[in-house]
Formats: C-alpha cells, structure tokens, sequence
C-alpha cells in the first residue's frame, strides 16, 4: 500500500518537476476560462431577451442552460488533454530505464499500474481544483444548484480516468510519447464518436457498436447526471483498461 | 547465497543464455566476466526479478526468484547497465522514493545515509540531470544500497567513467564488499576483477566457462616482462633455451615478453643480469586466461585492454 501511494505521489510530482504538467494545467484553465466566460455572456444575453418576453418564458434556469454548455464543451479540451497527461506514464520509464528499479523494487505490476493511475489522476483532480473559481462567479452571479455542480466535477473526473486509463494501456506498449499521444487520441475520439456514427445506422451490430462507444454515456454528464448504468459503464471500462495494462507489464519479464 | 542452476533464457528464437550454473557463497565478492553479448546483463537481470528465466532456476538465499520474487528482490540491490534514474527528480527526493518502494520503514533517513555513504552528502539536493556521469552512477548505487541488501547485483558499475571516477567506484566496491555483503559484479574490465573479486565467472556466448579463483587463473600463465639496458644479440637465444619457456618476443617499447608454462622468473633473472637488467615483471595473466577462455585469443584484444577499455556509450 505505501509503494503505491509512494509510486503515485512520484508521478504526481513529476508533473511539476516538467513543463508538460505546467502547461497542460495552464492549458486546461485558460480554455475553459474562455468557455466559461463565452458562455457566461451568452447566457446573459438570453436571459436578457428572454427578459423581454410577453409570454411569460422569462425564467431561463443556470443549471439547465448554461452548465450542460460548459462541461460539455470540457469533453472535446479533456480528449485532447488526457493523452498528452497519459502518454508519459509508461513509455518515459521505458525510455529512460527507469522503468528497470520498479520492476527490481518488490512491487507487484498491479502496484505500479495502479500507483501511476492515482499519479495521473491527482494530476487531473489538481487541474480541475484549479477551475473552481468559475462555480464560485456562479454562486456570486446566481444560485446554481450545488448538486449538480458536484455531478459535473465527478462525471468530469470519471471521464477524465477512463481517457487515462486507455492512455495508460497505449503507453506501455511504446517507448516513443508520440506515438502513445496519438494512438491514444485515435482510439478515444472513436470511442467518443461511435454512438453519433451509429445512430442513423439499422443493424443490430452497430447498434450494439454505438453503446460500446464512450457518447451515449457521457451525454448525461454535461448535465452533471450520475446514472448508475454510466457509473457502471464507466468504471468497468476504467477496470479492463488497468487490468491490461497490469498485464502487458507483467509480460515484460517474459518478453 | 546465490545459487543458479541450469538457467536458459531466449528471447525469441535468440538463446540469450544457455544451462548457466555457478554459486556464490556468502560475504563473496565475484565478477562475472564475459566480452559484450555474452549474457552477462541477462544473468543479472533474470537475479534481479526484472526478468523471467526461460528454464532453470536461481536462488537468493535459498529462496527462488521466479517462485517469490519480491521476497527476494527485498534482499537485493540491483544496479543495472544503465542506471535506472529519474532525471527531472532531486537526489534526495528519488533515493527516498527508491527505499519506500522497497519497503524501507522509514524512507528519508534510509536515503539520506545511503547518499553518505556513497559520498554524495553535498549533491543531495540537486537534480539528477544536473549530475556528472560518475555521480549518477553513485546515485544508482545509492538506490541499490538503501534497504540494505545482503546481495548486490551490479552490473558494469564502472563503465563509461574515467579513471579517476572508476578509481572512486572501485574503493567504493572494497568498502561495501566488506562484511557479509555478497556481491556480484559483471565487467569487462579485468583490472577491475583483480583489484576487487576474490573470484571469477566466465560467460562466453551464452555458456559458462570457467569458474575459478583469480589467483588460480593467474597461476595457470607464467609470463615475464623484462627490460635490460644492453640488448645483446644472444640473449634472446639464450632466453629461450631456458627448460619451460615457449617464446620471446620483442614488444615495439624494446621490452622483451617471455612466455612460459612454469615458474621461470628466478632462471630469467639470472640469465638477464649479465645484460644489465632493469626491470622484471609479470605478465597480466588474467587477459591471457580471459582471452583463451573466451576464445579470443590468438586474434588481437580488441578493445580489451586491461586497464583502460574504450568507452562503451550505450
């Protein structure tokens, strides 16, 4: 148990011993600033107008306008971001040789993957502490419900482990970044897309397609919505992606 | 302490090595000898637990590798052919997170005298990158040391350093052989041997050659170098009618190299004094027994020179 807080606090640091953590973090702050500040001013001038409406549809809601908005926009920035997170973890050991004092050291391979796997995420949860200011304009500008900022942070965070976990699998089995980046990124924006690409589709197989891919869950996220069947969905995704990556770095003593 | 028996590993259709057995008593110092491709690291590393052993078995101290690896891997300290550093990491900081994956109660302080004791007190706080070859390999040995194993696995500890920082390795080596530390060392550089093992292994392609004690394997080769002051035509005739010598050569400095399959050194000096001898010594036997061993012999030592090897930059 201390190996794996031990290996996952080195990975975290290592974020901010390089300058990939900065910028990455850096990154994710300014772009969903920009979101959030766009939106903000959107939603304003909706409400505004919506002010003017001799109808009586004048009440628009923050939580059901503006917030599906924003997080949702998070997705496309966390799809980018999460492999450029992901693409070191193993292939940099690898590279460097670092990789040799784990596997000498008397840890387990399923203590690595899992330490390294907390690293990241300690990273991500950083990264989102980071944004935290945008729920607070909130609070100062409206009454945005908790409950459903909460879900948003969350479903983000379960997003952003099961984007890791793929990243991790891709990087133990390249030592070049570059190639665990965009194998990565591939098989994440098809996941992603899936669903919408077999929509219009009447096979069963596509269909069956379409929930394998990560769209149809994460659609109620935006809304900061945990159903269960997503949870389980995700979580399962999460556990057979660790699960393989615990394997192929048990294959390296037999390659 | 160390027991192999029977150990194969292939890496595809390539046998790395093949039915390696030798052992290692407790508190031993042995260097495991062999050119470049022998085997030599794929030994260590099957020792270490980094990798598995196609056939055979090894173990530490009667417990067995493959079977209970981080039981083992508890007991040793393994220093590969490139050190296993994280260079964005400070000194301090990476030897502490060496000794709290191996299970060291309390981290820092294991860290901080195992940084003392290879002499890198005052570099303790700057960054891996930032260090000199040889630091970085006392660093990796600093993380091989810090839970206190009983076995230490190193292997070329001293390659691509220069002398001076070979020098400080080696006392270093002298130092942490002393007790009841065993260890094993792989090289190249037969100086090295001499200076630090009490014991060989010879790995040639794969198979082990020899074991031996350094002094046997010495003893097997008398040859003397000697250098006189008046070269006269009859000396080397007379050189060579002495009962056990088998030539004399005439190196290009103008030493002359006289090879013999027994004691001669007292018949050689009597024979050389009448020529105004300066200077008798013995031949480095090691390479002759190395090269023979390993089936370089006759065709020149490429690149084996006993004291100082060409750089090998991985």
């Amino acid at each position: 148990m201390n190996a794996i807080l031990a290996i996952a606090r080195r990975e975290l640091d290592s974020y901010f011993a390089t300058p990939l953590g900065w910028v990455a973090l850096t990154g994710f702050v300014f772009i969903t600033g920009f979101f959030f500040t766009f939106f903000l001013f959107q939603f304003n001038q909706y409400a505004v107008s919506a002010g003017f409406d001799p109808y009586g549809g004048g009440a628009v809601d923050l939580n059901e306008v503006l917030l599906p908005m924003f997080f949702g926009n998070w997705m496309v920035v966390l799809l980018l971001m999460c492999p450029a997170i992901s693409m070191r973890i193993f292939a940099e050991d690898i590279h460097q040789r670092s990789f040799e004092l784990l596997l000498s050291s008397p840890v387990g391979s399923g203590a690595i993957v899992l330490g390294k796997f907390l690293g990241a995420m300690g990273f991500m949860a950083v990264t989102f502490a980071a944004t935290l200011y945008q729920p607070a304009v909130l609070y100062w500008l409206g009454a945005p419900d908790p409950g459903v900022i909460t879900g948003s942070y969350l479903s983000m965070l379960l997003f952003s482990a099961c984007c890791i976990s793929v990243g991790m699998l891709a990087s133990a089995f390249t030592r070049s970044q570059v190639i665990a980046f965009m194998t990565t990124f591939a098989i994440l924006l098809v996941l992603f897309l899936l669903p919408g690409l077999a929509e219009g589709a009447s096979s069963d197989w596509m269909q069956a397609l379409g929930e394998v891919g990560m769209g149809s869950h994460v659609e109620d996220f935006g809304k900061g919505l945990l159903h269960t069947r997503h949870v389980v969905y995700f979580v399962t995704f999460i556990g057979v992606c660790l699960f393989a990556t615990q394997q192929r770095v048990e294959s390296f003593r037999w390659r | 302490m160390i027991e192999v028996e029977a150990l194969t590993r292939r890496y595809g259709d390539f046998t790395a090595i093949q039915n390696v057995s030798f052992s290692v008593k407790r508190g031993e110092v042995v260097g495991f000898l062999g050119p470049n491709g022998a085997g030599k690291s794929t030994t260590m590393r099957i020792l270490s637990g980094c990798i598995g052993a196609t056939a055979g078995h090894a173990r530490i101290g009667g417990v067995d590798v493959l079977q209970k690896p981080n039981e083992v891997k508890r007991r040793i300290g393994y220093l590969p052919e490139v050190p296993p550093l994280y260079g964005a990491m400070v000194v301090e900081d990476y030897v502490a997170f060496a000794a709290s994956i191996k299970g060291v109660a309390k981290p820092a302080m294991a860290a901080s005298q195992a940084l003392e004791r290879v002499g890198l007190g005052d570099v303790r706080d700057r960054v891996i990158d930032h260090l000199s070859k040889g630091f970085r390999q006392r660093v990796g040995l600093a993380q091989a040391l810090v839970h206190e194993p009983e076995v230490l696995v190193l292997d070329e500890p001293t390659s691509g350093l220069d002398p001076a920082q070979r020098r400080e390795i080696r006392n270093l080596l002298h130092e942490l052989a002393a007790g009841e530390r065993t260890v094993i060392l792989s090289t190249h550089v037969l100086a090295e041997v001499e200076a630090v093992c009490e014991r060989v292994v010879i790995i040639n392609r794969g198979q082990i050659v020899s074991t031996a004690r350094i002094d046997d394997l010495a003893a097997r080769r008398h040859g003397v170098r000697l250098r006189v002051a008046q070269l006269e035509p009859g000396l080397i005739a007379q050189l060579e009618s002495i009962e056990g010598v088998c030539g004399v050569n005439r190196t290009s400095t103008g030493a002359l190299e006289v090879q013999a399959d027994r004691e001669v050194r007292a018949a050689v000096a009597r024979v050389a004094v009448h020529a105004e001898l300066l200077e008798l010594s013995p031949m480095n036997s090691l390479e002759d027994a190395y090269l023979e061993l390993t089936g370089s012999g006759g065709s020149e030592p490429a690149g084996l020179d006993a004291s100082e090897p060409e750089e090998d930059a991985p």
